[in-house]
C-alpha cells in the first residue's frame, strides 16, 4: 500500500470502522508517519464530535458516589499493601517466630465454629442497624429529592428556554466573567433583535441582606439599569428582562451589587463584565 | 458565534494531570463536567440505562487508573474521554448481541434530559452546530457515519447492512468524515 492509500484509511480509523486486517496494517505505518499522525488526530477530533448527536443525558445521581467511593476503595487497598509490605519484610527479616504447637482438627472447627457464630451475629447486628437507619432517612431524602426535582425541573425548563433564543436565528449570546471582586463568577446572557434576554449567573457570591445584583446595558459610556436578581445559595442566579432598543447592537453588559430594589444609576461594585 | 465550553481543555489537561497524581476532587470534576454528554452518548448505544451507568462508572474508574497515560499530544481531553466511553460501550454492545440493538428507544422513554444550567446550555447550542454540519451531509454519508459511530459497525459490515460495495462505503465514510471536518472548521476548537 502507497502512503495515499493508508491516508484513505484514516478516517475509518477514526470512527474505529476498519475491518482487522486494513486496521494492523493503518496502525504499523502509522507508528512511522508524522503526516497521518497529524491527520489521524484532526479526524479522531471530529468523529468525537458526533457524541453531540446523542441526546444529552443526566445519570442517577449516586453514580457520581459510587464512582468516587471505588476510587476510594482503590486508593485504601494500595495504601494498604504498601503499608503490609515493610511490616512482612521487618518480620521475616529481624524476628523469628514462635513456634506454634500442633492443634488439634477439632478444637480448630469447634473454634471455628464459635468465630463464624459470633461474626454471624455481629453481621445481623450491624443489618439490623443498617435497615433501621435507612428507613428514619429514607422519609427525608424522599422530601429533598422532591425538593431537588422540583428545582431541576424549573431550572431546566429555563435552560430550554434559554437554548432556543440562542440558537434562534436572530440570537445572540454575551459571555460575562467575573471581576477581581467576584474572580470565580461568570454569566451568559442570550438574547434576540426584539431585546427579549436571558441570563444565567454562576459562581457568585451570595447578596448580603438588603442586597441584590442588578443588570445594566451600557452603550457609548451610558448605562442602563435592567432588573434585578437574587443567586441561590450555590451561587446560580437567572434573570429574563428586555433590553432597551438603544443597547441591543454592541452593547457591553454588566452586573454589580445594588440594593435590592434596584437603582436608576449604579453605586456598587461590578460582579461581572461581558467584553464590548 | 463563538461556542467556548465553559470547562476549557487547558484545564481539562490540568484536570487529567491532577487525576493522575491521585486527586480525587478532580475526578469529580472531570464527572461533573462530562457525565451528561458521555451519558447521553452511552445510552444511545446501548439502550439501556442501566448499562449506560455500568460503563460510565467503569470509564471513570479507567480515568482514574491510566489518566497517567493521557498524552494531550495525541489528542485532547475531550477525545481521549469519549473515546474511551465509546470504545467500552461498543465492545458491551457487541458482548450483547443484536438483541440490544432491536431495542432502539426503549431506553429513551425512561430518560430525563440534563440541566446543569449554564455549561449544558452551551453544550446544547454546540449539539445544534453538530446537528446542522451533519444536517448538510449528503444522506448516505451521514447514515455510514452514523452507523459506524453509535452502532460500532465495520466498513464490511456496513456494506453488507446496507447491501452496497464495500468501496463504495469506504468513499463515502471518508468524504462524510473530511466534509465534516470542513463544515465545522474552526468551531473545532471550541468543543472541549
Amino acid at each position: 500500500m502507497t502512503h495515499e492509500d493508508y491516508k484513505e484509511l484514516l478516517a475509518a480509523k477514526a470512527l474505529s470502522a476498519l475491518d482487522a486486517a486494513d486496521a494492523r496494517a493503518l496502525n504499523t505505518h502509522l507508528e512511522g508517519c508524522a503526516d497521518c499522525q497529524s491527520e489521524m488526530v484532526e479526524l479522531a477530533d471530529t468523529a468525537t464530535l458526533l457524541a453531540f448527536q446523542a441526546e444529552p443525558l443526566e445519570p442517577s445521581t449516586s453514580l457520581r458516589e459510587r464512582i468516587l467511593a471505588s476510587v476510594r476503595n482503590e486508593v485504601r487497598a494500595e495504601f494498604r499493601s504498601d503499608r503490609v509490605s515493610p511490616e512482612v519484610s521487618q518480620r521475616d527479616g529481624n524476628l523469628l517466630a514462635f513456634e506454634r504447637p500442633p492443634r488439634n482438627i477439632w478444637s480448630s472447627l469447634g473454634s471455628f465454629g464459635a468465630l463464624a457464630a459470633t461474626f454471624a451475629f455481629i453481621a445481623l447486628i450491624i443489618a439490623l442497624a443498617i435497615l433501621w437507619q435507612k428507613n428514619r432517612t429514607t422519609q427525608s431524602e424522599l422530601a429533598r429529592l422532591k425538593a431537588e426535582m422540583k428545582q431541576t425541573q424549573a431550572q431546566l425548563d429555563y435552560e430550554h428556554a434559554m437554548a432556543e433564543l440562542l440558537t434562534s436565528p436572530d440570537g445572540h449570546m454575551a459571555k460575562l466573567a467575573g471581576t477581581n471582586v467576584a474572580p470565580g463568577a461568570h454569566a451568559m446572557l442570550a438574547y434576540d433583535k426584539s431585546g427579549h434576554a436571558m441570563l444565567m449567573a454562576k459562581g457568585l457570591p451570595s447578596a448580603p441582606e438588603g442586597m441584590a445584583y442588578q443588570l445594566w446595558y451600557i452603550k457609548d459610556n451610558k448605562k442602563m439599569p435592567g432588573k434585578v436578581f437574587t443567586p441561590d445559595a450555590a451561587g446560580m442566579g437567572t434573570l429574563e428582562d428586555q433590553i432597551p432598543a438603544v443597547a441591543r447592537d454592541a452593547a457591553v453588559f454588566a452586573i454589580t451589587l445594588e440594593p435590592k430594589g434596584g437603582v436608576k444609576v449604579p453605586t456598587g461594585s461590578i460582579y461581572l463584565l461581558s467584553s464590548s | 458565534m463563538g461556542l467556548q465550553l465553559e470547562s476549557a481543555e487547558g484545564s481539562d489537561v490540568e484536570l487529567l494531570h491532577a487525576v493522575a497524581g491521585g486527586d480525587e476532587a478532580a475526578l469529580a470534576r472531570l464527572y461533573d463536567a462530562y457525565r451528561v454528554i458521555l451519558f447521553g452518548l452511552l445510552v444511545r448505544i446501548l439502550n439501556s440505562r442501566e448499562e449506560a451507568e455500568d460503563i460510565l462508572q467503569d470509564v471513570f474508574i479507567q480515568v482514574w487508573r491510566r489518566a497517567k497515560d493521557y498524552d494531550e499530544k495525541r489528542g485532547r481531553p475531550f477525545t481521549w474521554l469519549v473515546t474511551l466511553a465509546r470504545s467500552r460501550a461498543i465492545d458491551r454492545l457487541r458482548q450483547l448481541g443484536a438483541r440490544q440493538r432491536l431495542a432502539t428507544g426503549a431506553a429513551q422513554e425512561h430518560t430525563e434530559t440534563v440541566s446543569d444550567a449554564l455549561t449544558d446550555t452551551i453544550r446544547v447550542a454546540q449539539r445544534e452546530t453538530v446537528r446542522q454540519a451533519l444536517a448538510e451531509l449528503p444522506e448516505e454519508q451521514r447514515n455510514t457515519l452514523v452507523l459506524a459511530y453509535f452502532e460500532g459497525l465495520t466498513q464490511s459490515e456496513i456494506a453488507a447492512k446496507l447491501n452496497a460495495p464495500l468501496g463504495t462505503i469506504k468513499t463515502r465514510m471518508r468524504s462524510g468524515l473530511i466534509k465534516l471536518r470542513a463544515l465545522l472548521g474552526k468551531q473545532l476548537e471550541n468543543f472541549g
